[in-house]
């Protein structure tokens, strides 16, 4: 071991505890979400490999022997243990059918599921296996496939009680290394490629081409064909088991190729090499997990976006219509405005003759009935002036249809969202349906009628204290009571210059009642003059402010509890899609920090598919 | 080769047994249809969602056994099988007695079938017709067949070239075959479709490979559909493996069904392979067919020699026998598939039924406005007005625009403008909540019925839910309040009305005012079958009315309640559903707009392609097939 890079284990192993436990909150942070459940499912499978390569980190590494069925397996089991350890020849295919596992004599395997496994334990003193566990796997091969053809159906057979690639499949889970065994014949085996590339993430492994002496040397193709299903492949040993053993059994010394494979067992699973394969296997594991989620989450990340923006389109376009109906509504009540600013005022002018005028006007025009105004509903009852009682939590789609949401539209809306929402794959319980159900509707529209009425009447108090602030002007007060005065002055200055002067003076008779009627109409009539243009004053510029006040109306967020389902979905699932982008490359930075220097095992690369 | 060639092709070619082929031949009217239905069935099969048949054996034989073969010149065609790198090429060469097909060490690297003709056979024979699936392609090189084509996917060739020696009998092809285990797929089904077609098959086995699954798989089939076959144990250690030889013979055979016409071993000796010269043991004591050919000196015999001696009549005959029986098997044959094709129909046919049953919805329509009908009827009676009670009508124009005028001074009544945008407004709104209830219904009938949630699904999770409300509109505003299609169905309601009851015209008039009063309400459903049931939709709709109609239950208020009985007393009974009927004319077509973006934008085609599936059962094609497999069943039994 030239570079070791558990010259800071702990600073490593934590970092990756931390990941490991990182992934395990987010594969469980959306199991409504079907992608999510799926994402878990396959944490749950990975979960344990992961917890017990943390836990037993120095533990010594398990290695199956795999392969097809005749490919010298068994044979190259005994090699390396020493001695006929598992049966094997050419006498019945298969030859294993139970697991055997070899094991040095003082090396504890009793955390090896060996009962469930119907495993054999062997002890071997053989130098070979002294500090791994070697385990004789049984073959994928013999095992007819489920979807087998159906003229075998017919009439029952002998391998119809081979459970060879059930039994395959449940010992290699225990193993932490794979050698892979392969002959002339075997090594394009679409069922054991099929297999190792079903067990290979986070399993490095060893190549071996057994029958040597029989056969060609296929290595250059076997890499070829290993490298096209996503194989890392350093090196291929070569070596014929059968020599080897009858070699070691007559103390000879062994053949090169056997000497080899020996030799990086020795050099490459064995001690610190171990801490180091684990942690590797560990690492790549994690980032073949987080590979996977991305498959599984990666298409369905614009169909999230898609929601999100389904989302703001759907909400713009509600409020839309609840500003057009309240800006029409606010418009077409133009004397419940007038009434609305003027009164409270009216009522602050006091000590002239003006003010004293308008008291008067107030005061008749109070008799007349309140035609025309703003109607009952939740902006009539605004505009009138009257507190807002709260909804109280209640509310049915009549209620808001004065704001120009009727249930057709939010319908429409939230029918569209289901759409957005199903083709993310979203669905009961994170949304709702278009059509709420009664319930739903009550407490929903009774949120956005006191949120509109609340709003409104801040809006609405807020435009009136501003045009009361332009009326409180002493300066247009002063004027309004000057103008008024003079001409009331003038007229008793009149009044009093044709009796005193004219009439006690000069002796002209007094001209009557018919110069003070016709003086009172003027009065009046240059009051009401005055009084319009007050309030033509006041009035002026109300409906660009109406305008500016319902263009405020989108910040206000009023209709978001229609569609709080769909937006609280959208990113709830973007932001899970997002955190496992991050973690991915969290584990991605973790493991080139490993960056293990090259060594003669093979491992699947993580951005590779499956046959 | 120590037999006589000329003599062994020349009695072969001479005699067919005349009455062998005629025995098949006779199979050929059935077969022929057979297959024309089936091909003819196919389409629809995969759009039921029931299996494709392609992958099963019946189907190879069927199409690449007896409607290849039935008709023709009675050749034998013999091919070479095995798992990768057993040897298949190098038997292959030494069976032809020539380099046909190269052999390298590397596995799996024979990807096309390589076909050896006897001299002559070529220009009698169709081969792409004798060999379904493949494009014959003639041989150039031993390497053609090692050749990976840039088409790789448009064609399955087979490589074939003619006998040079002339030593190849005249009714016998010779194939190599591309293996049956290995990762590349594409060789299987080769491998597959030469089995299909042949009778003899050269099992080429190795102590490795006799009892993997993939190699039992394939000859299992063989076995089924009684090819004669001719095992070869290549690659043993000879002599020293030739005691095991029975062991593995005897899990081979029992785990396959292959009663082996003869068993041979060759020994593992590349270098002679390489040359051509590979010694065939006989293994007599193993071959219950006996048919070893004459055994030399040194206890090999000649493969190629003793194939040339086979009955080739009699395999023939076999091979033909046994692919109609495995057409026929009743566990696994044609019948089981037209059995699924059924079964799936009849899950398409409640499918339908669910969809008819739930895919319905009510559609509350505003109240017409008044005048709408009462213009149509008031322009149907002007001609006829020198026959009616002039001031009847009068009185009824006068006092209706009088109380209208009045009401729109006061300000309570709206203008006719007004009114009809109001009606259009609240009119979109029910159409809109409609749609969305449809939408919800499909979505309940396809969670409820997968087949559905797979035909609907591209129109519910993909769609653009969006589109469909801008379509809803657009057909809505552009639909005019009254339409041409209303004015006909209304003149042919009073025309017929007028006809049946001469004297009860003026009673319309009395009865349109109260009938003005309903509230209509149109059931829009899904009616897969049905007809359309109001005749101002049905007369235009075409192609929609039998896929979303109107489900005629228009409710028209109670006209008769609100007049009061006793003024219109019994000539009431008569107009009552005129009235009905003109005013469940008028709603049906404005609910109309929503059937149309239903078919138009949501659901496409997918309700004809329902109604087509739900009806697949009954096809003529079905009930022939299965006539033609008991006709069949009958010439096999018989001959």
């Amino acid at each position: 071991m030239t570079h070791d890079t558990a010259a800071h284990p702990t600073y490593d192993d934590t970092t990756f505890d931390e990941l490991v436990e990182a992934l395990a909150r987010w594969s469980g942070s959306l199991p409504e979400w079907a992608p999510a459940r799926r994402v878990r499912a396959e944490w749950e499978q990975v979960a344990p490999r992961l917890d017990r390569a943390r836990r037993e980190l120095s533990r010594v590494l398990v290695v199956g022997v795999i392969g097809g069925t005749g490919t010298g397996k068994s044979t190259l089991v005994n090699a390396l243990a020493g001695g006929t350890v598992s049966a094997a020849g050419d006498v019945a295919r298969p030859t294993t059918i139970n697991p055997v596992v070899v094991v040095a004599k003082d090396v504890d395997c009793s955390w090896l599921p060996l009962d469930a496994l119907q495993a054999r334990v062997v002890r071997s003193e053989s130098p070979a296996v002294a500090n791994i566990v070697l385990v004789d796997c049984p073959d994928p091969d013999t095992q007819a496939d489920a979807g087998a053809h159906a003229a075998a159906a017919g009439q029952p057979r002998p391998s119809d009680t081979n459970r060879n690639r059930d039994m395959l499949e449940a010992v290699v889970p225990a193993c932490d290394v794979l050698l892979l065994v392969a002959t002339a014949q075997k090594y394009r085996s679409w069922i054991v490629a099929r297999e190792v590339a079903a067990f290979a993430p986070g399993r490095p492994l060893l190549f071996v081409q057994t029958h040597a002496s029989r056969d060609p040397d296929i290595r250059a193709d076997w890499r070829k064909e290993l490298e096209g299903q996503g194989f890392v492949v350093p090196r291929i040993f070569r070596l014929d088991a059968l020599e080897a053993a009858s070699r070691a059994a007559t103390g000879l010394e062994p053949e090169p190729g056997f000497r080899e494979l020996v030799q990086a067992i020795d050099e490459e699973l064995v001690g610190r090499a171990a801490r180091r394969v684990r942690r590797t296997g560990a690492a790549d594991l994690a980032d073949w997990f987080l590979q996977q989620s991305h498959r599984d989450l990666e298409p369905l990340r614009p169909a999230v976006a898609q929601l999100a923006a389904g989302v703001t389109e759907q909400r713009t376009r509600l409020e839309g219509l609840l500003a057009k109906a309240v800006e029409a509504k606010l418009r077409a009540s133009r004397s419940a405005w007038q009434r609305l600013i003027t009164d409270e005022l009216v009522d602050r002018w006091h000590g002239g003759p003006f003010a004293m005028f308008l008291h008067i006007v107030a005061a008749i025009a109070s008799f007349w009935p309140r035609m025309r105004s703003a109607g009952g509903g939740l902006i009539g009852r605004l505009l009138a002036g009257n507190a807002i009682a709260p909804a109280s939590g209640r509310g049915t789609w009549q209620t808001i249809e004065e704001l120009g949401l009727g249930e057709a539209d939010v319908e429409q809306s939230r029918s569209i969202l289901v759409g957005l929402a199903a083709r993310a794959r979203l669905a009961e319980p994170l949304v709702g349906r278009a059509r709420l159900d009664d319930e739903r509707v009550q407490a929903t529209v009774g949120t956005l009628l006191d949120r509109t009425a609340a709003w409104l009447s801040s809006g609405i108090d807020k435009l009136v204290a501003e045009r009361r602030g332009r009326m409180d002007s002493p300066l247009l007060r002063i004027g309004c009571e000057l103008l008024f005065t003079t001409l009331l002055v003038a007229v008793l200055v009149r009044a009093g210059w044709n009796f005193f002067h004219g009439h006690l003076w000069n002796g002209r008779p007094v001209e009557g009642l018919a110069f003070l009627e016709e003086a009172f109409v003027w009065v009046i009539l240059f009051g009401l003059f005055l009084r319009w243009l007050v309030f033509a004053r006041l009035r002026m510029g109300l409906n660009g402010d109406i305008a500016a006040l319902v263009a405020r109306l989108p910040a206000a967020g009023l209709v978001d509890p229609l569609l709080a389902d769909f937006a609280e979905a959208a990113a709830k699932a973007g932001g899970f899609v997002e955190r496992g982008e991050q973690l991915t490359r969290e584990s991605a930075a973790f493991s080139a920090r490993l960056a293990e220097p090259a060594t003669g095992l093979g491992r699947l690369r993580v951005a590779a598919g499956r046959p | 080769m120590q037999s006589d060639p000329s003599q062994a092709g020349g009695t072969q070619a001479a005699a067919p047994a005349k009455g062998v082929a005629n025995t098949y031949a006779s199979w050929a009217g059935s077969t022929t249809e057979l297959c024309e239905l089936i091909d003819a069935l196919r389409p629809l099969s995969a759009a039921l969602g029931a299996p494709d048949p392609s992958a099963t054996d019946w189907h190879g034989q069927l199409f690449g056994k007896l409607q290849a073969q039935v008709s023709r010149e009675p050749v034998v065609v013999a091919a070479v099988c095995g798992g990768t790198n057993t040897g298949k090429s190098l038997i292959a060469n030494t069976l032809v007695g020539a380099e046909i097909s190269r052999s390298v060490p590397e596995a799996a690297r024979t990807r096309h079938p390589v076909a050896s003709l006897p001299q002559g056979l070529a220009a009698r024979i169709d081969l792409a017709a004798l060999f379904p699936g493949f494009t014959p392609v003639a041989w150039t090189s031993e390497k053609d067949a090692l050749a990976v084509s840039p088409d790789e996917t448009a064609a399955d060739r087979l490589v074939w070239r003619e006998d040079a020696g002339g030593r190849q009998p005249a009714r016998l092809i010779l194939l190599d075959t591309p293996d049956i285990d290995g990762t590349l797929r594409e060789n299987w089904h080769r491998a597959e479709l030469v089995r299909n077609a042949c009778d003899v098959l050269i099992a080429v086995l190795t102590q490795q490979k006799y009892n993997d699954a993939a190699v039992r798989d394939f000859f299992s089939a063989a076995a089924a559909a009684r090819k004669t076959v001719i095992v070869v144990f290549n690659m043993v250690d000879w002599p020293r493996q030739r005691e095991r030889i029975g062991g593995w013979l005897a899990t081979f055979t029992a785990e396959t069904g292959i009663v082996p016409l003869a068993v041979y071993a060759a020994p593992h000796d590349f270098a002679k392979a390489e040359a051509g010269r590979i010694d065939f043991y006989p293994l007599p004591e193993l071959s219950p067919g006996g048919a070893t050919g004459p055994v030399a000196d040194a206890g090999t015999a000649d493969l190629a020699a003793s194939l040339a001696h086979v009955d080739f009549d009699r395999i023939k005959l076999q091979a033909m026998a046994g692919a109609v029986e495995v057409v026929l098997d009743p566990r696994a044959g044609a019948g089981t598939w037209l059995d699924a094709f059924e079964t799936s129909a009849r899950d398409w046919q409640q499918a339908k039924q669910l969809l008819a049953d739930e895919a319905r919805v009510r559609v509350a329509l505003p109240t017409a406005p008044r005048e709408l009908v009462w213009n149509e009827i008031w322009n149907w009676l002007e001609p006829r007005r020198s026959t009616l009670d002039l001031t009847v009508s009068k009185v009824y124009r006068l006092a209706g625009s009088g109380v209208v005028w009045a009401a729109r001074r006061i300000g309570v009544a709206k203008s006719e403008e007004e009114r009809r945008e109001d009606f259009s407004a609240v009119e979109l709104a029910a159409l809109k909540q409609a749609l969305a209830d449809f939408v919800e219904r499909l979505e309940d009938a396809s969670r409820r019925n997968p087949r559905l949630a797979a035909m609907l699904d591209g129109a519910l999770v993909s769609g653009d839910r969006a589109a469909w409300y801008a379509d809803l509109e657009r057909r809505h505003a552009a639909l005019p309040i009254v339409s041409e299609d209303y004015r006909t169905f209304v003149r042919g309601e009073l025309d017929r009305f007028s006809r049946e009851n001469p004297g009860m015209v003026r009673w319309i008039l009395t009865g349109l005012n109260v009938g003005s009063l309903a509230r209509p309400a149109i059931t829009v459903g899904l009616g897969l079958a049905g007809a359309a049931v109001v005749p101002a939709a049905a007369a235009t709709a075409g192609g929609i009315s039998t896929l979303v109609h109107h489900v005629g239950d228009v409710v028209v208020g109670t006209a008769a309640t609100l007049a009061g009985e006793g003024a219109l007393g019994l000539t009431m009974a008569g107009v009552k559903p005129l009235i009905e009927r003109l005013f469940a004319g008028w709603s049906a077509e404005r609910s109309r707009v929503l059937a149309e973006t239903l078919h138009g934008v949501v659901l496409g085609d997918r309700l004809e392609e329902i109604d087509r599936l739900a009806a697949a059962a009954a096809r003529p094609e079905v009930a022939r097939a299965r006539r033609l497999l008991f006709e069949l069943r009958r010439e096999f039994f018989q001959s």
